[in-house]
């Protein structure tokens, strides 16, 4: 892959679709650890609001680490522990205090692989909705649809509200993942490589529901994949070996990089 | 093609004869002797129906279905019943998976989702050794161990409290306190069949992929929803298979029961009360059964052998299907 | 760092805030202690048991238990020798019966019988087998041998174990041979050998320490059988004969007898074997696993 071959995908107009724009989050002196393996050194970074930022490198490189970070879902391994701040709207999510069940509420993730949960369809978007919130049934069914139209999903699922939600195709199953996610009205959704284990046509359809997502959600997204990054993002960041390297607009990344060693990935030459 | 063969084996009969004649008649051999070892489960499998039914005949022949409904064991008048013993072992399997079945998941759980890093593999290893001590040392501890503790802590307690009462004085009432019955068997068994339980819900609990248990505390579960909405179902058909097979092991477990459960064929609505199971009447009587006691003895073999054999079925279909998903 | 973009925070208040309810939080505290308390009454029990073994079993722990027979009804002393050899001699005859044909029934249903209907049901009642009650393999034995015999007898023992060993045999010789990996066959065939030769030097071999380790579980679990014996090799208060003929001394049922027994002597004895045989089966299930260890993260 070359620059130029990412270049003419990146939509120049689109950094100013919407009114977004103001820091959502701050991330300051970040510095994450697996017992002794220094994850992340120094991090600092701001992500905007409604805004789609990618965050690109190679394996290893700790950018889905750094996702990790923001809805602490690290601390379910002991040995694993960050240090510094991440102020989401001004409040550090890595204070012990922090309710991490809320955190998790208003910060969604999305993963890898489609995570259906072993209940039906209705059930895999109603159960987030159910753990906040004690909803008469037509309200729940409304905030249901909502969440899988906004997903892209309600016209495909609708007759099969009651299947299981491991029935569906790949593509489908990553999509009520989002629906699953979007219908706690968080503030910010993460994505993790969502279309990493998907075809191109799942890939495609993911990217314009991200697309669309962004009126509503400040939305962060690790993805490997750099003619993704440069297509659905507005601002692109740059780790390598657990340091931040480079951070702007995603159009000014990927044709006018600051960094050598940027500009040395998005060629290809290494990563 | 068929032509060159021809050559090549006209060419060199003997070397090709040489080769080929004794592997094949050694590998024929072989299959049929792995063949026929495999048969062998089942062989056995149907002489241990065949022995039991062909021993346990002419009591069912004597008795007819009354069989099944009568309580009497009565050596003196030939009169045998095998009411008491198909209770007691229902009853004890069955306190057993009340008691055991919670004990086990919450020790399941604890291992895959709570206990620290350091401590999950020695506790889990422990857990899983203690599946192998032998029966008769949970007979021998409970016996001597339990039952004392027991009949002094608990069953004169309850006793003293519930004497008189409606239903709970019945159903917890000892005649004679001695720590030994059908509630203490239950106790004993589920102890037993914890470890067995608990390391394969552990397996299946461990078997179920991060990314879900993280997808799940990533969208705000408490540990408790997680296990609750999310693990536990995912996993649930083979843990009931697991349980299955913990009541397989419950309704078929003699050394330890026979230590503990009082061997008394008196049909009592206590829990505390002594009793005998299919499993410890066989052993204890057999020896010295002659005549139709002994044919008695082998019908409740029989009973044993269906009641073991549906529940272990019914296990086995749970848990392998999950094996084929 | 980018100084397009203001650093100042959002002024937006979040559209939700989520409050966790307590009753949520209860719950998951409840969950947490109970499963902690599960374990805690697991390990607390299962120690206590331990405990026991040692603290009586020491006791009777002395040199005389290796070099004297059974004690009989009302005398003193005496020992538990006659009990570990009849012991090992039955688990010896039964691992020996059962060795040959677990294997080879394992590699029946890996090998050949993969996809055939016959070695689905075999598979299946061979996993029913392997949990079955055991006292009714007791039975089964007394029928076919002790019974037309006329006497107890350590063969009948020995068979009686062998068929408990078997399934465990069959289980672990299939799973572990269904691990090696299809390729190593097909490299054995491809030099022309014929499937028998293939298993027996290849597959057999690439598996034998998962063979290994399910015959030691098989030996650990008759080690300790009683129930099945109690019909079968009996017991024997004499020294060992080599006469398999009669009755068998052996430690479980020596335990069972001897433990319920008035006598302080046969009780100590008694516990004194409890210990011993079950240190014994401790210890083969850790070699077992210790053997099974590298095949596994392999």
């Amino acid at each position: 892959m070359n620059a130029a071959s990412a270049i003419p995908t990146v939509d120049l107009t689109r950094n100013h679709a919407n009114e977004g724009g103001a820091v959502r989050i701050a991330v300051k002196g970040l510095n994450f650890y697996y017992g002794s393996f220094h994850g992340l050194k120094n991090v600092d970074i701001n992500f905007h609001d409604r805004q789609v930022t990618a965050l690109i490198g190679p394996s290893g490189c700790g950018k889905s680490t750094l996702l990790r970070c923001f809805n602490r879902i690290y601390s379910l391994y002991p040995e694993q522990r960050a240090e510094g701040q991440i102020l989401l709207d001004g409040q550090n999510v890595l204070d012990p205090s922090v309710d991490l069940n809320e955190l998790r509420a208003r910060i969604g993730m999305v993963f890898q692989k489609p995570t259906p949960f072993p209940m039906s369809i209705y059930d895999n978007v109603a159960f987030g909705l159910r753990l906040y919130e004690k909803l008469p049934k037509s309200e729940l069914d409304g905030r249901v649809e909502q969440a899988l139209r906004k997903a892209a999903l309600w016209d495909e699922v609708k007759d099969k509200l009651r299947q299981a939600g491991t029935g569906l195709s790949g593509g489908q199953q990553q999509r009520l993942c989002i629906a699953r996610t979007v219908a706690q009205s968080p503030e910010v959704i993460l994505f993790d490589e969502p279309t990493s284990a998907l075809d191109p046509i799942s890939t495609g359809r993911i990217e314009e529901l991200i697309e669309q997502l962004r009126d509503e959600f400040t939305i962060v997204i690790v993805t490997h994949n750099m003619q993704q990054a440069a297509r659905i993002s507005q601002f692109t960041a740059f780790m390598y070996l657990g340091e931040l390297i480079e951070f702007g607009p995603t159009n000014r990344m990927f044709m006018n990089p600051v960094e050598q060693r940027t500009q040395d990935y998005i060629t290809g030459r290494f990563g | 093609m068929p032509a060159l063969t021809e050559t090549i084996a006209l060419a060199r009969p003997r070397a090709a004869a040489a080769r080929k004649g004794p592997s094949r008649s050694l590998d024929t051999l072989f299959r049929v002797c792995s063949y026929g070892a495999a048969l062998f489960v089942l062989v056995v499998l149907a002489g241990i129906l065949g022995s039991i039914l062909y021993g346990g005949w002419p009591a069912f022949r004597e008795f007819g279905f009354a069989f099944l409904t009568s309580s009497a064991w009565n050596v003196g008048t030939e009169q045998y019943g095998a009411l008491v013993a198909v209770i007691g072992t229902v009853a004890s399997a069955t306190l057993a998976l009340l008691i055991g079945v919670p004990v086990s998941l919450g020790i399941a759980v604890y291992l895959t989702q709570l206990c620290p890093g350091w401590a999950r593999k020695p506790v889990a290893m422990t857990i899983e050794l203690l599946a192998a001590v032998p029966s008769i040392i949970y007979g021998m501890w409970g016996l001597f161990v339990f039952a004392p503790l027991f009949a002094r802590f608990i069953q004169i307690p309850v006793s003293n409290l519930v004497e008189g009462m409606p239903i709970v004085g019945t159903l917890f009432y000892a005649r004679v306190p001695s720590g030994v019955g059908v509630f203490t068997a239950g106790i004993i068994l589920a102890i037993m069949i914890v470890p067995f339980i608990a390391s394969i819900a552990r397996d299946m609990l461990d078997q179920i992929p991060t990314v879900l248990r993280e997808s799940a505390y990533g969208i705000g579960c408490t540990t408790w929803e997680v296990v609750r909405h999310v693990l536990v179902p995912q996993a649930s058909v083979s843990i009931i298979g697991a349980i299955m097979l913990g009541l397989g092991r419950a309704l078929g477990e003699t050394m330890a029961v026979t230590f503990v459960i009082g061997n008394a064929n008196r049909l009592s609505a206590s829990i505390f009360d002594p009793s005998s199971t299919i499993a410890s009447r066989i052993a204890n009587e057999f020896n010295e059964a002659d005549g139709l006691q002994l044919n008695a003895l082998m019908a409740l073999g029989c009973i044993l052998f269906v009641i073991t054999f549906v529940v272990l079925i019914i296990a086995r279909l749970l848990t392998r299907r999950v094996k084929a998903a | 760092m980018d100084a397009s973009n203001p650093m100042t925070l959002s002024e937006s208040a979040p559209h939700r805030t989520g409050r966790v309810r307590s009753s949520r939080r209860i719950a998951d505290r409840v969950l947490r202690t109970a499963c902690l308390v599960a374990t805690i009454v697991g390990a607390v029990v299962l120690g206590s048991i331990l405990l026991m073994l040692i603290i009586q079993g020491v006791q009777g722990f002395t040199p005389a238990m290796f070099t004297h027979p059974t004690p009989g009804p009302g005398s003193e002393g005496g020992g538990i020798a006659n009990a570990i050899l009849g012991s090992l001699v039955l688990t010896g005859i039964g691992i020996t019966i059962a060795t040959p044909i677990g294997v080879m029934a394992g590699t029946y249903l890996a090998e050949y019988g993969r996809f055939s209907k016959i070695a689905g049901l075999i598979r299946f009642l061979n996993d029913i087998l392997l949990s079955a009650p055991s006292i009714l393999i007791g039975l089964f034995v007394y029928t076919l041998m002790v019974r037309p015999m006329g006497t107890y007898s350590g063969w009948a023992g020995g068979v009686a174990l062998a068929i408990i060993a078997v399934p465990v045999i069959v289980r672990t010789t299939e799973d572990m041979m269904r691990l090696v990996p299809g390729t190593l066959r097909e490299a054995g065939a491809a030099l022309g050998a014929p499937p028998s030769t293939v298993i027996m030097s290849v597959t057999w071999r690439a598996a034998s320490a998962g063979i290994v380790t399910g015959i030691i579980l098989a030996l650990a679990r008759i080690a300790g059988e009683t129930a099945p014996l109690l019909f079968t090799a009996l017991n024997n208060n004499s020294w060992f004969s080599p006469d398999l003929m009669g009755g068998v001394a052996n430690l479980p049922v020596m335990i069972y007898q001897f433990a319920l027994s008035p006598y302080p002597n046969w009780q100590s004895l008694a516990w004194a074997g409890a210990l011993l045989i079950t240190a014994t089966i401790l210890v083969l299930s850790i070699i077992a696993r210790l053997v099974i260890k590298p095949q596994m993260s392999r």
